[in-house]
């Protein structure tokens, strides 16, 4: 087999729906980034963000304002979508409606002029990774949605040698429990087969589930690359705080008082970042409610709030409490007990992160 | 209540159906009458009322020599004149469509959608405006009373059908199906003829339906644009008619006149009840 898959670098890339526009607006803003072969990477933003644009961009489908795009140091930005051997998934499934199922997936191997013993061994392979194999020479258009979903994620899968496999929320109309199976199966085809996928979202579970990497964009603008760790523990910017993790980061609005402290209203809070060239500015203290641990009295970096209320999720219990007019949100193993009314909250210096005009210091 | 409304259900679709068949019938009973029986008293039912005679059907494929009006000869001409022009009109109309629904088109204020109303805003000029234009432009290329003319001119009114259909239609075909043929291999002419257009079966029968109704019933441009060597059937049947009005033959040239109308309605029929006129999305 011919080892076609490629290391994508994405060189200055940035894009403009409107280009002659005086002041066009991007979609995206200039970037670089490397995505390395084998690897499974997760775009995680809110909708509009330029995930897909972006997505588009690597296919071909789009072609950049400025920038380059190379695979295995190769440029290839003005190739031609059909030449650049990508293979995309979309939102919705997308089929061949005249055609059969089994017809549906050899379709990008006969475009590419694929022996028939091929088509027909690798088709079967995808079938039965899939779970269409029984439905093989049905009509694609009388299958259901899922499965039709399906059909569309096998004829990315069905070309061995493609650069990478891009995925546009490719699991939206499946159900959660074929959801799970499907994620796990594309994990597996990304080990087995060292096929490169890139995996679009909205949903943070998703990406925190699938990817080794994760890219999290937020108005045209890459604002972290990272592990999932990275970006539950320490987001780079307020944004990613607010819209990873569940529920989002607590943030309040803070003084930075001395090189590693910061008063939120009158309690002062200490952390491990070193604020030296900060002091008197406003800042961002944000802190998950993971790391927020009940204390018995209070003592230094706790804070005293009044509980508004519990909300018991099973496998623990969420307080919500306000100091002032701050609202504190800390998530408590389900068997501590709770004290009624006042209680000291304690913020772990090292899980503190503070942000100057959003950005992690 | 639902009784009642059932009753006034079917009692309309009786209405319905009495009201659009029961021409059809008195013409087919009418082309069986002699002048005796449509001129003396009121008749309805060959046999009991009237006796059955084949005289309207025979004059029509008499020659004009034995007392006859031919319209075998005029019936072709029809057909190709319709056939040729609708085939050309889809072909060209679809390639247009497809254009103006996948590409951005700019050259001044222009946009696609005016461009597409180009195209449709041939059909709201009344045809006698078009008339002398039209007689004048035959005559200089000498196609003036010639099936190629005609096919010209047929074109010209059908293509701006097929494009109104054919953009709607391709509109709503995902351009995600373009976008996956080509990532999956294809060219883009490989991508409109493999994928796209077998999607779109159902958008080109319809306009095919258009063009092929448009095309047949057309007297105005067939009566101007031919005088003696050509003539098609709008302007025989026309013909048919004399100081004393052959009711049975011209009935009976009606029938024949509308038959490839119903058979295509027929066939077109289960692809309008489809519904599902969209494309692969779903």
């Amino acid at each position: 087999m011919e080892e076609q898959m490629a290391k994508i670098d994405l060189s200055n890339i940035s894009h403009t729906y409107n280009p002659l526009d005086p002041k066009p607006t991007y979609a995206l803003n200039p970037f670089s980034m490397t995505w390395e072969n084998g690897k499974r990477y997760a775009i995680l933003g809110p909708s509009g963000c330029g995930k897909t644009t972006m997505l588009n961009i690597v296919s071909g489908l789009v072609r950049p304002s400025k920038g380059e795009i190379l695979f295995d140091e190769t440029p290839v930005t003005d190739l031609k979508t059909e030449d650049r051997n990508i293979a995309q998934v979309f939102q919705f499934p997308v089929i061949y409606n005249t055609m059969t199922v089994y017809d549906n997936l050899a379709f990008p191997l006969r475009c590419r002029e694929f022996t028939k013993e091929k088509i027909e061994e690798r088709v079967k392979a995808v079938s039965d990774t899939l779970n269409l194999s029984s439905f093989l020479n049905s009509p694609a258009r009388k299958l259901t949605a899922d499965q039709k979903q399906l059909i569309s994620l096998g004829r990315g899968l069905v070309r061995e040698d493609v650069a990478a496999v891009l995925m546009d929320e490719p699991l939206t109309v499946i159900d959660p429990d074929l959801k799970f199976r499907l994620r796990r199966n594309l994990k597996e085809i990304n080990e087995q087969y060292k096929t490169t996928l890139v995996y679009v979202t909205h949903d943070q579970n998703e990406a925190m589930t699938f990817a080794e990497n994760i890219i999290v964009m937020d108005q045209g603008e890459i604002v972290q690359v990272g592990l999932p760790k990275d970006l539950f523990e320490k987001p780079k910017t307020t944004f990613v705080g607010y819209f990873i993790g569940s529920p989002a980061m607590n943030i309040f609005h803070s003084t930075v008082s001395s090189d590693h402290e910061v008063k939120i209203n009158d309690t002062t809070i200490k952390t491990n970042s070193n604020l030296g060239n900060l002091k008197d500015k406003n800042v961002k203290l944000g802190i998950r409610s993971e790391f927020i641990e009940l204390a018995e009295k209070e003592r230094s970096n706790t804070v005293k709030i009044k509980l508004t209320r519990v909300e018991d999720f099973g496998n623990f219990k969420l307080l919500t409490g306000k100091m002032g007019d701050l609202v504190i949100k800390s998530k408590v193993e389900r068997e501590k007990p709770i004290p009624d009314g006042e209680l000291n909250l304690y913020f772990p210096p090292e899980k503190c992160c503070v942000y100057s005009d959003e950005k992690l210091v | 209540m639902s009784k009642l409304y059932t009753f006034l259900k079917y009692f309309f679709i009786t209405f319905w159906t009495v009201f659009v068949v029961a021409p059809f019938l008195w013409a087919v009973s009418t082309s069986f009458k002699d002048f005796q029986s449509v001129n003396s008293k009121v008749t309805y039912i060959p046999w009991l009322d009237f006796e059955p005679t084949l005289e309207g059907w025979r004059v029509l494929i008499k020659s004009p020599a034995k007392g006859g009006v031919d319209i075998v000869e005029p019936y072709f001409n029809s057909i190709f004149v319709t056939c040729t022009a609708s085939l050309i009109s889809i072909v060209l109309g679809t390639l247009a469509a497809y254009a103006l629904s996948r590409f951005t088109f700019k050259a001044g204020f222009v946009r696609n959608n005016d461009i597409t109303f180009f195209f449709i805003s041939q059909r709201i000029m009344p045809p006698i405006v078009l008339s002398i234009p039209f007689f004048i432009f035959l005559s200089t290329i000498g196609l003036l009373d010639s099936l190629l003319g005609l096919v010209v001119v047929y074109i010209v009114l059908l293509m701006p059908i097929a494009v109104w259909i054919m953009v709607d239609f391709f509109n709503r075909v995902p351009k995600e199906l373009d976008e996956t043929a080509l990532i999956d291999g294809c060219n883009p002419y490989q991508a409109f003829y493999k994928v796209v257009l077998p999607n779109s079966i159902p958008g080109l029968i319809v306009a095919g339906m258009f063009c092929i109704i448009f095309g047949w019933i057309d007297f105005f441009f067939a009566f101007i644009l031919t005088f003696t060597e050509v003539q098609l059937l709008p302007v025989k049947v026309v013909a048919l008619n004399s100081s004393i009005t052959p009711w049975w033959s011209l009935s009976a040239s009606a029938l024949v006149s509308v038959a490839p109308l119903i058979i295509v309605a027929f066939i077109v029929e289960r692809y309008l009840s489809k519904g599902n006129l969209s494309g692969a999305l779903k």
